[in-house]
């Protein structure tokens, strides 16, 4: 199940979990806390989903990669239906260990390193033609720029158009390190992933899948 | 990098830029106008240099490449002389063109990314094993994620040491975003340099 790629006609398993998470995305699409908000977090998965799709013929990712793209686009909707400062989860966690602030947004860039490493190693091993060796160093770089790439697009964006309103329409919640305390939580993320390496299936090659 | 550079002896260039580079520095580091900000600005300076000699031997780089390092070298040293903010060249750029700051660093930030794509394409694709057009977005990405790592390791540094007063003592002048602009400028100097780099490819593939 988790192997090789397959067919779309032929992989359950894919339209299985495409199916379940179409409809969370379609319940959190109704009536999320700010639609505005809820339209711009929603760029990077409208992105996210044109891109895989539109690649699909030429490259498909296992199994394992799209369940752990489709857990981080889970979480990305629930945070986006409560734009992210006011997600349920992360008030509870702030009232239990006495955070000043709802942290879910940290646990998101979190769960990017540690959930988009292994695909990232994956493209690099199969279509990149990255070494065995080097795969993981590079999957972990991959996560640090593109965690870096997000937070410049955040600003040049709340530069460009939101100059009044600069750091409030980015969830910073008052926090100056902001941008830099989500990137260290994305390395943290790919930290985990990188060491969990091992422990996950393969990645099967055109070498050794042949 | 087909240039006169490439004809000359290798170590006669290596150690041409390594003697130039160590002049110009101890030149610096006399009087530079903060102490302290100067010896902090230096810490990565001689971990780098002391990376280069002891690898030096095992990776031999292209000249160019070493040309490359060398270039932002010497802007860096520059910089942390005048601990960036009131390096006389951005000053006067700031009286000029009616800028809000003096905006040196942002040059040594895009020279960290344009100058040190050279030689991190160059190990890629000597060691990685990744394809040329990959390589080419990798370069790009090893150089975002080591300029993410030095603002985070900078804020981290700044929490230390001046609790607080953070965004300003790190010399970002008022800049709200400091930290992204920084890097923007080094990630599109990587790109810049990546653009040359495949166009000088593509030139001499087809002459």
């Amino acid at each position: 199940m988790m192997g090789r790629p397959v067919r779309f006609g032929a992989n359950r398993f894919l339209q299985v979990m495409l199916a379940l998470y179409a409809a969370i995305w379609v319940v959190l699409a109704i009536r999320p806390v700010d639609r505005a908000d809820w339209f711009l977090e929603n760029l990077l998965v409208f992105t996210a989903v044109a891109v895989l799709s539109l690649t699909y013929r030429k490259f498909q990712f296992s199994n394992f990669s799209y369940l752990l793209l489709a857990i981080f686009l889970v979480l990305h909707a629930v945070g986006a239906h409560y734009t992210y400062a006011k997600v349920p989860a992360g008030f509870w966690l702030a009232d239990m260990l006495h955070f000043e602030r709802n942290h879910f947004d940290r646990l998101i860039h979190f769960a990017f390193g540690l959930l988009l490493a292994y695909p990232l190693r994956e493209v690099l091993l199969r279509s990149a033609g990255a070494k065995v060796r080097w795969a993981p160093a590079l999957a972990f770089i991959a996560i640090i720029a593109m965690s870096s790439f997000f937070e410049i697009i955040e600003a040049v964006i709340a530069q460009l158009v939101y100059p009044e309103l600069g750091s409030a329409y980015l969830g910073t919640q008052g926090d100056i390190w902001d941008a830099q305390k989500d990137m260290i939580a994305a390395f943290f993320g790919a930290v985990v992933a990188t060491a969990l390496g091992p422990l996950l299936p393969r990645v099967a090659t055109d070498a050794s899948s042949r | 990098m087909k240039t006169a550079a490439s004809k000359l002896k290798p170590k006669t260039v290596i150690a041409g830029l390594a003697v130039f580079c160590t002049l110009l520095w101890l030149l610096a580091a006399i009087h530079p106008l903060d102490r302290q900000a100067w010896a902090l600005e230096n810490i990565l300076l001689v971990l780098f240099a002391i990376t280069l000699v002891f690898s030096g031997s095992r990776l031999r780089l292209s000249n160019g490449a070493y040309i490359c390092i060398a270039l932002f070298v010497i802007v860096h040293i520059i910089g942390a002389h005048y601990t960036y903010a009131r390096m006389p060249l951005g000053l006067w750029a700031e009286d000029q063109f009616g800028f809000s700051r003096n905006h040196f660093d942002r040059v040594a930030h895009f020279s960290f990314g344009f100058f040190l794509a050279l030689p991190v394409h160059e190990l890629l694709l000597r060691l990685s094993g990744l394809r040329r057009a990959s390589s080419f977005w990798m370069t790009a990405a090893l150089i975002l994620a080591l300029s993410s790592l030095f603002e985070i390791i900078e804020s981290v540094v700044a929490e230390i040491v001046a609790p607080g007063v953070g965004v300003a003592w790190l010399g970002g002048q008022g800049d709200e975003w400091d930290a992204q602009n920084d890097m923007l400028c080094s990630f599109v100097g990587s790109l810049a340099m990546a653009m040359l780099v495949a166009v000088a490819e593509w030139k001499g593939k087809t002459e």
